[in-house]
């Protein structure tokens, strides 16, 4: 059914699943001895390139995929992972696009390429090794013992990597840490004034093209960002279930999950809500939190960007939210400053109080 | 341990039970004609019902005002329907989910926050339409009404299923008769008569005569048999294509320019074969069908009605329909795929498709503009062939 492909090399577009797996990916079809082909980092002329080839409606991750799908095929790589993701858990499924994934880049794309299209849909019974093991099988691979080392190997580098960021190291540092095969810890914690929660999905934070470097200009702004990346996967399902939701997404992890955390432990003084127009889940993920965000009276901005952003306005909107969470911050100080904590039960209030909340971790 | 209790938690989340049953006023969200099976289910089980004024521009206004910017026009429509409802005096709402396809899932549990942050005091139910759904259906119905009596059961859904099988006929008769009647009106007429008759048939054994007498009343239509009609098939999403508002009546449009419409989905179909056990259910189910037809351009589904587009866009084109029209909510995320996926269908199959994208800002003028340019070409490339 499979055909055995001759020469082993597989193309890894750098956008939508990528983003959170790659690590995986990278220690699976490395052990497996086969050579990994990347797309060139995301530009305009890859957005260009993808637009020309979707409907207009599509959202613009979508767009990106298509874009360095083809970017893949310019380079002379014509053996292209594209995974469907269709299920993290039972009844918990992803965006229809991203399910569809390859049914979109087989039928937009007329060009000759091989796919492969391995499925995760853990409703229907196909597990996280079939998913590998059809994988492999594009490849010839069969033998169970290889791809399960295989899988192994996986593993080590992903959680390298994960241990690495939730160690409050960037994502494209861990992520090169990660692949030689090295750890690095963070010995040093840099205490800045004001701290944010972004909550958005890993293809749309960590292209720098896409999210225009926001976690760089907010460090700009003596600004301390944490992702999805600081908070580990137990904690961010924990956090659903702590504000009162059931996960229905697959990546509401990333999104729901992180706001939540922060949310509930206090450490932030604003959440940054950055999606993609017309994105899906989002719309529905960010709505949910605005309105936990109101009950507990905590900052919400809702960033939507597409292929048109224009920079400038999108750095106004964060220098405004900035200032203005600087200004609540001031204010409450002023407030706390006029009566001197006592007790130690008064700091304990102050504490919960937000005030010396932030920053220091 | 914590997330087996959460589990019980929105199980018992999803039937809510502040009101008495025999304090229940039940109402549900429309689409096109689903209230007069649901009516006659409900009453039968000695309950009493709100219906919500018909979909409405009133109404979208409603839904847009009280809903968030990127949500899908049914979810507006769903709302602003709860919201009338509950301002008649419903304090029951009812809703069917259905987890896993797309944000059809998040809908309940969105409005159910809505409507409470703007301090309205109801109960939810809600039932499953993914696994055990016959259970989980009657279920639902025990739930807000406290029936016990089976025969009253038996009455409900039998009448229930027998008149959405009349209105599908009914439908169904309408589309063909539509395009080729010689007195134009006289169609529609005869629908909305046997509409109102079906309302207000109560009795299983009047009922399940419907269907007979609905085929026989429009075989008494005079029409003129050897025109030659071009034939197109209605696609897309759910909601939009059953409910005549949100679609701005496309079937009424297109069977005024002379064109035989045939809609893929009916509500009764789609019903038999959801809640029907499988066992008992013999024929290709559409998605099968889809399934079937679809595999050279789509290998899974992908939730929504993505397949069934695809599948019945391939299937007209091996069966001689002139064209399809494809209609979808804006930003719908199964559509989106199809919508992508179609071009390609449409040239190797060689058949035309439109896709069209509904959102509350659609102006009727443009939409029909661009439905009469299709028909036209159509036309040609029928005339072209024969």
């Amino acid at each position: 059914m499979q055909r055995e492909l001759s020469h082993k090399k597989v193309g890894i577009p750098r956008a939508i699943s990528y983003y959170n797996n790659y690590p995986f990916y990278y220690g699976f079809f490395t052990s497996l001895g086969i050579e990994i082909v990347l797309s060139d980092k995301t530009t305009t002329k890859i957005i260009n390139e993808g637009c020309k080839y979707v409907v207009s409606d599509t959202c613009l991750p979508i767009k990106v995929f298509t874009g360095h799908v083809v970017n893949l095929l310019d380079k002379g790589c014509d053996v292209i992972f594209v995974p469907s993701i269709q299920s993290t858990g039972y009844k918990i499924n992803n965006c229809s696009k991203i399910r569809g994934l390859p049914e979109i880049i087989r039928n937009v794309i007329n060009r000759d390429f091989k796919m492969i299209e391995p499925t995760l849909d853990k409703t229907e019974n196909i597990t996280f090794k079939d998913f590998w093991k059809n994988t492999a099988g594009y490849f010839g691979i069969t033998d169970e013992k290889v791809i399960n080392n295989a899988i192994k190997s996986g593993w080590k580098v992903y959680n390298d990597f994960i241990a690495m960021t939730k160690s409050g190291i960037g994502y494209h540092e861990a992520l090169e840490n990660a692949i030689n095969g090295k750890i690095v810890k963070k010995s040093v914690d840099i205490v800045k004034p004001l701290s944010v929660a972004i909550m958005g999905h890993g293809y749309n934070l960590f292209d720098d093209r896409i999210s225009m470097n926001i976690i760089k200009k907010l460090e700009k702004m003596d600004v301390k960002v944490y992702t999805s990346l600081n908070v580990s996967h137990k904690d961010a399902v924990d956090s659903i279930a702590g504000i009162g939701e059931i996960q229905y997404w697959a990546n509401e992890l990333e999104l729901t999950g992180t706001a939540a955390y922060y949310l509930l432990n206090n450490k932030v003084d604003g959440i940054i809500a950055l999606s993609a127009f017309g994105c899906g889940p989002d719309s529905l993920m960010v709505d949910e939190m605005m309105y936990h965000c109101k009950e507990t009276g905590m900052p919400l901005i809702h960033l939507t960007i597409d292929e048109h952003t224009g920079e400038a306005g999108f750095v106004t909107r964060l220098e405004a939210f900035v200032d203005m969470m600087m200004r609540k911050k001031r204010n409450l100080l002023n407030k706390q400053s006029a009566k001197t904590p006592k007790t130690a039960a008064e700091v304990v209030k102050i504490r919960n109080d937000k005030v010396l909340t932030g920053s220091a971790k | 341990m914590e997330k087996t209790n959460l589990a019980i938690d929105f199980e018992k989340n999803k039937m809510g039970n502040k009101i008495p049953a025999k304090d229940r006023i039940i109402a549900w969200p429309r689409m096109g004609r689903v209230d007069i099976p649901l009516k006659a289910l409900l009453l039968s089980l000695g309950a009493k019902v709100v219906i919500p004024p018909p979909n409405s521009n009133e109404a979208l206004e409603i839904g847009v005002r009280n809903s968030i910017e990127g949500i899908c026009l049914p979810y507006k429509l769903n709302l602003a329907n709860y919201i009338m409802a509950l301002d008649k005096g419903a304090n029951t709402l009812m809703m069917f989910q259905a987890p896993g396809s797309c944000r059809l899932g998040n809908y309940t549990k969105m409005a159910q926050k809505t409507l409470k942050s703007m301090g309205y005091e109801f109960d939810m139910v809600i039932f499953d339409m993914y696994r055990s759904k016959m259970k989980q259906t009657l279920h639902a119905f025990w739930h807000v009404t406290h029936c016990i009596n089976p025969w009253c059961y038996y009455k409900g859904f039998s009448l229930g299923f027998n008149k959405f099988f009349a209105i599908d006929t009914a439908e169904r008769l309408l589309f063909y008769t539509r395009p080729r009647e010689l007195n134009k009106g006289d169609a529609e007429k005869c629908y909305n008569k046997w509409l109102k008759i079906t309302d207000e048939t109560n009795s299983v054994w009047k009922a399940k005569k419907l269907k007979k007498q609905i085929i026989e009343d429009f075989k008494k239509i005079p029409i003129d048999k050897n025109k030659k009609v071009p034939v197109v098939y209605l696609i897309g999403e759910f909601f939009v294509l059953l409910d005549p508002f949100t679609n701005q009546n496309i079937e009424k449009e297109l069977g005024e320019m002379g064109v035989e419409v045939q809609r893929q989905i009916m509500f009764g179909d789609w019903l038999e074969h959801v809640l029907k056990p499988s066992i008992f259910y013999r024929k290709e189910s559409h998605r099968e069908r889809s399934v079937k037809y679809a595999k050279d351009y789509m290998k899974r589904p992908i939730g929504g009605e993505c397949i069934e587009t695809i599948g019945d866009t391939v299937y007209a084109a091996k069966h001689g329909v002139d064209g399809i029209i494809h209609i979808s909510p804006f930003s719908c995320m199964p559509e989106i795929v199809a919508q992508n996926i179609l071009p390609k269908v449409s040239k190797n199959e060689d058949i035309p498709v439109l896709s069209l994208v509904l959102d509350e800002q659609t102006g009727k003028a443009g939409y029909i503009t661009r439905i009469e340019a299709f028909i036209d070409l159509i036309k040609r490339k029928k005339m072209r062939k024969s």
